[in-house]
């Protein structure tokens, strides 16, 4: 009689084809990710904001606000490759300089607001009942304002500024991702592996850090992606009302406000300052769509 | 081949070298590789298998509505004289819901929510353009009532979630027999019911058979109803048709060595207790791999070389009736096989009986006393608004029990009974209201997290969900080690023990780099195993140790456990719906029936003679897989009732078949008869 | 029902009162005399004196949000600091062009967006799914106010085919629509992507589901499958996202009506803003943020009523 209690595994299937088995799911996962030219795009396109953005001083062919009075509002030429402004400053330097704005805003509004969001998303997904729908109010507060219409209010009373910007885009954006926390946090906090954590005596520390933090992160990723667009254009707007970034600071906003006060005599400038803000929405936006149906379960399953 | 010389007339179905394949990440699967059966006229055949057997993808490939993935790559199937795989759309369309209908497995997720039964039952006679829509809602109403729904008239216009589960099953026939179809297919009917729905609904099934005079396909992994229901078998096995034939043949005559097999190891076919189960050695394979000649030979006891290079020959015995297997004819064939019934064919571990002994002890492990539980289903707001006094339902009520060292209590029951909150509670994982729950004489019932922790290293809990129950993003070594890390025992070398843990549940050690949802059930319900022996403990809850696996692997889990306890002298409380499961693993019974403990005693007694009547019903719930041993009517009728509406008296009284005034009006106590059995029954059965 | 629909209005209310108590406390904290900030730098001592008996600025701050509210309730927001006309008359003069706005951009949305939605789940990875998957991300991810000035510098500046500003003459419908035309355009064109999108994936999600594989087994047309029963199911989650995504159409609203000088509620809160016309502030955001509320409330509700599973469970 052959050996027949002897575990499930056949014994041909060794441990290098088993960690093969669980590190070919990751390169299937990269490579349907590398094979998305949805994807493939929206990756090059942010990886170009960020260069651009960081590496502006040295890619930037002139002082974004040196004048050059004769030269004012030219059309694209060899030497001012995207025109200039009705003060002769060149415009692709400035729209250089301008990326650095919107990848402060970006990476400091998405990931603080992040961050917030889950922490508080979880709080009120795991914590009693009471700070629950309390946190639930305050995030539909929040969230009632429209988000220029909560700007301008404010702006209002302060004034503009960069922080401002900063401070609003933080405010409006927790809402969203703290809900998407606490919704995954009640379904995973009822789900039965961490019944079964309870079981074992794990600790509610354990609990949201070891077991739930882990699964609720990849959805706010998403999110985050997906929201970065969002957050540029909220900034490029309210410099574009006067009501952001001031100038003479170079912001795709600012100098798409500058353009728009001269379209009738040029259409240059609205042109060329409002491509690279579409081409870093377009990124990003394909890049979490990418993600999403790669990674979002409901998505990929074989439909 | 057999069909060709019995093309008769009285053949509705005709499956002819039927292969699919299914396009994964992983490569192609080959689900089914040449599928040949055929179906005759008026016949209930069963279609039985494990899972990933391809019982289902025959079934949704009869209809032409295979996943997108599937690729067709060879054979027929002729109904009546048109060939199904090879149909346009427009005309498989017309033979869907008219000359073939179905039957799903799951009633809850197969109708849709939001159209209620008499608008999805109009919609499925659209192509009946002379009938008015007050005719065709008569015709909807009759088969409600046809199917045992009762005041079909006024519930023809609720939506699916005011049916029951059952109910919503019955509702789902009725929708299937409504045009009057030829072939009725009926995938799975009962498995998402509990024992006495299952019952009912078989028999359902066979009064419309004769009634309507319709040929009926189940597809099913459960040899009891199939034995029960089914007048021919066709069984199945990783993708290939191994045997079909006559049910007595099958079932009393089995050639095929992994039916042979597959009987063997289905619990309710052995009568004794002995802690041990008979089991299939292995897995099913890896479709996507080469596969040897004789799909069943990895996991054949009596493989022969021949079996991996040469394909087995169809070994035919009478009308539609054949086996494919080296053993029964060719150069290889043995004229002992296949031995006497009475014979077992595959191995069923050492009895461990005389070893558990020793570990025995009088002084209880657990003990519970009159516990309750109790769940608020209105908010305080609501119920003022509403006017509803009653705030509460009693999901636990009064429950005494004890389970010593070494020793096994099947606590059994129906879902809603409250068993599965009865284990929880007892755990502390959820709140009990009142009653004392003690463990080694000490008091632990709502005891506070903080002294409660240490205790968790005696008491361990196994889960239902085998892979939904680990953490999904954990590895395996990281999960079977994590008790000791929560527990903080330190000076252990962190992977070599996850080695001996995983040695201890007899899974293979390269898995402990594997992640959840890269595990077979069984293989998640080792680590689950693994992690509750983890520190060593006193007393195991196994929630429904046996749920989602498949029978041949049930057994391994089962011995596993029977082992372990012998070894360690663990008590176990084991939580299920499954009786037969039970009967040969638990020193003990607890019946469970509305959060109450309706009967308790020792298993072999409670078998031979049940005293309170649902604990009759439970017994003689489970179909036999025997033929011959079919049940002439329904012990119970009705569902186990909400509770929100328990009722005043008996909570069993409005199902009971011995119902009484008395029942109606008081709650019957506790009686305890014997010195070691109880019930809950003013007139017990004996 | 009843009871859902009294908890549903009640908690709207109770957000619209935060949402004053936010305005009101921005109004405070910040630090100086509320009513200097109010009237701005240059105003004189006597108007700011003026100014602050009439708002009850001298009162307790609890006071002076009750009186707020209660006059809110009946309809009072106060004065214009300039024209001291009544908040009120001023916003329901205006409200009509961003209803009239707002309802035009979000009517061709869904009339483009829901159907192509489906047609792309219908046939996943067809090429007409392919297409619009791209068509729709793109259009997704096209900021409102820059399509705004493109169009603008497109269709009224360089062709002239449309035009440019205002809100076309009162009592002339054409021209009135035809000042309608591009605004909407501008506002609704990433809603036909971002609907597209939406209905496509809970239509997949729908499509996978049983119930459909059985409507299928049964011989359902498929138009009737995808279009009775799919739909019926697809379409709840698309009108929560609806009623979520109303605020961002808000926000859209505000640039299209600033940059095509079109004379609405955001145009209004954007010239009080320079204008420091605080009372006009505060009215017009608490207008907007109110009818912010009361559309989500609204698909809350319209779920509610098609969803048998949730208007019985209430």
């Amino acid at each position: 009689m052959p050996e027949l209690d002897s575990g499930s595994v056949p014994e041909d299937i060794t441990e290098t084809e088993v960690r093969e088995s669980a590190a070919r799911e990751r390169r299937e996962k990269l490579k349907l990710f590398l094979t998305n030219w949805q994807g493939l795009a929206g990756l090059i396109l942010v990886i170009l904001f960020f260069a651009s953005a960081i590496f502006a001083p040295l890619l930037a062919p002139y002082d974004p606000n040196a004048l050059d009075i004769p030269a004012r509002l030219s059309p694209p030429t060899l030497e001012h490759l995207a025109g200039t402004d009705q003060l002769g400053r060149d415009t692709f330097s400035r729209l250089l300089y301008g990326g650095r704005v919107a990848l402060k805003i970006a990476a400091i509004g998405v990931s603080v607001a992040l961050v917030v969001g889950l922490i508080l998303g979880m709080i009120a997904g795991s914590g009693p009942r009471w700070l629950d729908n309390l946190l639930l109010l305050l995030f539909d507060t929040v969230r009632a304002f429209p988000t220029i219409v909560l700007a301008l209010a404010t702006v209002a009373l302060t004034g503009p500024s960069l922080e401002l910007v900063l401070a609003i885009v933080i405010i409006t954006s927790i809402p969203q991702y703290a809900r998407v926390a606490r919704t995954a946090t009640l379904s995973l906090k009822n789900s039965e592996f961490i019944l079964a954590e309870r079981s074992l005596g794990a600790g509610k520390v354990r609990l949201l850090w070891h077991h739930i933090t882990p699964n609720v992160v990849g959805p706010l990723m998403i999110l985050a992606a997906m929201d970065v667009p969002v957050v540029v254009t909220v900034e490029a707007g309210l410099s574009f009302l006067g009501l952001g970034v001031l100038p003479p600071t170079a912001s795709w906003g600012t100098i798409l406000n500058e353009g728009y006060l001269v379209i009738r005599d040029t259409p240059w400038m609205v042109t060329a300052a409002g491509v690279p803000l579409i081409l870093t929405t377009l990124g990003f936006t394909f890049l979490g769509e990418a993600l999403r149906d790669i990674f979002d379960p409901r998505m990929g399953k074989g439909r | 081949m057999a069909k060709d010389m019995s093309q008769t007339n009285d053949i509705l179905l005709d499956v002819r070298d039927l292969s699919v394949d299914f396009r994964t990440s992983r490569g192609r699967i080959k689900a089914l590789r040449d599928v040949n059966f055929s179906i005759r006229k008026n016949r209930i055949v069963g279609i039985v298998g494990e899972s990933g057997s391809g019982k289902s993808t025959v079934l949704w490939a009869m209809l032409g509505l295979l996943a997108k993935n599937a690729d067709v790559t060879g054979g027929e199937i002729l109904f009546e004289d048109r060939d199904l795989l090879h149909a346009s759309e427009a005309q498989l369309r017309a033979a869907r819901g008219e000359d073939i209908s179905v039957v799903f497995q799951d009633p809850m997720t197969s109708q849709i929510p939001v159209l209620t039964y008499g608008r999805q039952m109009l919609d499925i006679l659209y192509r009946r353009p002379n009938l008015s829509a007050a005719q065709k809602r008569k015709m909807a109403v009759d088969m409600l009532g046809k199917v045992g729904i009762p005041d079909p008239d006024r519930r023809i216009d609720q939506y699916p979630h005011h049916f029951s589960g059952g109910m919503r099953q019955r509702a789902g026939i009725a929708m299937a027999l409504l045009t009057g179809p030829k072939l009725l297919l009926a995938d799975e009917p009962t498995t998402a019911l509990d024992v006495t729905m299952e019952a009912q609904i078989i028999h359902l099934l066979q009064e419309l058979k004769q009634e309507l005079d319709a040929t009926v396909v189940v597809v099913s992994h459960n040899l009891g109803l199939i034995a029960e229901l089914c007048d021919d078998v066709v069984v199945m096995y990783a993708g290939d048709v191994v045997e079909a034939g006559d049910v007595r043949e099958i079932f009393h005559n089995a050639q095929h060595p992994y039916t042979r097999a597959l009987l063997e190891c289905d619990p309710a076919r052995i009568d004794d207790v002995s802690r041990k189960l008979p089991v299939i050695p292995g897995d099913i394979p890896d479709l996507a791999r080469q596969l040897p000649a004789c799909i069943y030979a990895p996991r054949c006891q009596r493989a022969m070389d021949v079996c991996r290079s040469e394909v087995p020959p169809t070994v035919e015995r009478g009308d539609d009736s054949f086996a494919k297997c080296h053993l029964l004819g060719g150069p290889h064939e043995d004229p002992d096989w296949p031995p006497p019934q009475d014979v077992l064919t595959v191995y069923r571990g050492e009895d461990t009986t005389e070893k558990l002994k020793a570990k025995r002890s009088e002084k209880p492990l657990l003990e519970v006393e009159n516990l309750n539980v109790r769940f608020e289903t209105v908010g305080r707001l609501s119920a003022m608004f509403k006017g509803v006094d009653q705030r509460h339902v009693d999901a636990v009520l009064d429950v005494s029990l004890t389970v010593g060292p070494g020793e096994t209590l099947g606590l059994v029951g129906e879902s809603g009974s409250g068993k599965t909150t009865l284990g929880r509670s007892v755990l502390n994982l959820t709140p009990a209201q009142g009653g004392s729950v003690r463990f080694e004489g000490q008091e632990v019932r709502n005891m506070p997290e903080r002294s409660f922790k240490p205790l968790r290293r005696d008491m361990a809990m196994m889960f239902q969900d085998p892979a939904g129950s680990l953490s999904p993003r954990k590895s395996v070594r990281a999960l079977i080690t994590e008790p000791l890390q929560i527990h903080g025992i330190t000076g252990v070398d962190l992977d070599a023990e996850a080695e001996r843990l995983a040695e201890m549940v007899r899974l293979a050690k390269p898995l402990l780099s594997r992640y959840p949802h890269e595990l077979s059930g069984g293989q998640a319900r080792r680590v689950g195993v693994a992690r509750a022996l983890a520190l060593n403990p006193k007393l195991i809850i196994a929630d429904e140790p046996t749920a989602g696996l498949d029978v041949s692997v049930q057994g391994e889990i089962l011995n596993l456990m029977a082992d372990l306890q012998a070894e360690h002298g663990l008590g176990y409380l084991i939580i299920t719906h499954n009786l037969p499961v039970v009967r040969h693993i638990a020193d003990r019974l607890a019946i469970m029936y509305l959060g109450r403990i309706v009967e308790q005693g020792p298993t072999d007694q409670i078998f031979a003679n049940p005293m309170h009547p649902y604990t009759q019903a439970l017994v003689e719930g489970v179909p036999q897989p025997d033929p011959d041993r079919r049940r002439a009517h329904v012990s119970i009728s009705g569902e186990v009732p909400s509770l929100l509406n328990r009722p005043k008296g008996c909570d069993f009284c409005t199902r009971c078949p011995y119902v009484q005034d008395k029942c109606r009006t008081e709650k019957p106590p506790h009686f305890h008869p014997e010195e070691n059995r109880s019930h809950a029954c003013f007139f017990p059965l004996t | 029902m009843l009871v859902y629909l009294i908890k549903r209005l009640g908690l709207a209310m109770v957000v619209v009162c935060l949402v004053v108590l936010v305005l009101f406390s921005l109004l405070h904290l910040i630090p100086g005399d509320p009513a200097t900030i109010a009237l701005g730098p240059r105003a004189t001592p006597e108007a700011i004196a003026r100014y602050a008996e009439k708002m009850h600025l001298n009162d307790p701050i609890w006071q002076q949000f009750l009186i707020y509210i209660g006059n809110a309730a009946s309809g009072d927001l106060g004065l214009d600091v300039f024209s001291n006309r009544p908040v009120t008359a001023i916003i329901l003069d205006r409200i009509g062009f961003t209803l009239a706005l707002v309802f035009a951009s979000m009517g061709w949305a869904v009339v483009l967006g829901i159907p192509l939605g489906c047609l792309a789940a219908v046939r996943p990875d067809s090429l007409l799914d392919r297409i619009t998957g791209v068509l729709a991300v793109g259009s997704i991810a096209l900021p409102s106010f820059l399509v705004s000035i493109w169009a603008l510098l497109i269709f009224a500046v360089e062709f002239r085919w449309l035009p440019a500003i205002g809100a076309g003459e009162p009592g002339d419908f054409s021209d009135q629509l035809s000042h309608l035309v591009l605004p909407a355009f501008a506002i609704g064109l990433s809603w036909v992507g971002y609907l597209a999108r939406m209905v496509r994936a809970s239509m997949l999600e729908v499509m996978g589901e049983n119930y459909i594989r059985s409507a299928r087994a049964f011989g359902l047309r498929p138009r009737k499958v995808v279009y009775g029963y799919a739909l019926r199911v697809a379409i709840l989650p698309t009108i929560t996202l609806i009623g979520m995504g109303f605020g961002g159409l808000i926000s859209a609203t505000v640039f299209a009506e600033i940059i095509f000088a079109r004379p609405g509620i955001g145009k209004l809160i954007f010239d009080s803003v320079m204008a420091r016309n605080f009372p006009v502030v505060q009215g017009a955001v608490l207008v907007a943020t109110a009818l912010y509320i009361f559309v989500v409330l609204f698909s809350d509700i319209l779920i509610a009523w098609l969803d048998p599973r949730v208007r019985e469970s209430l």
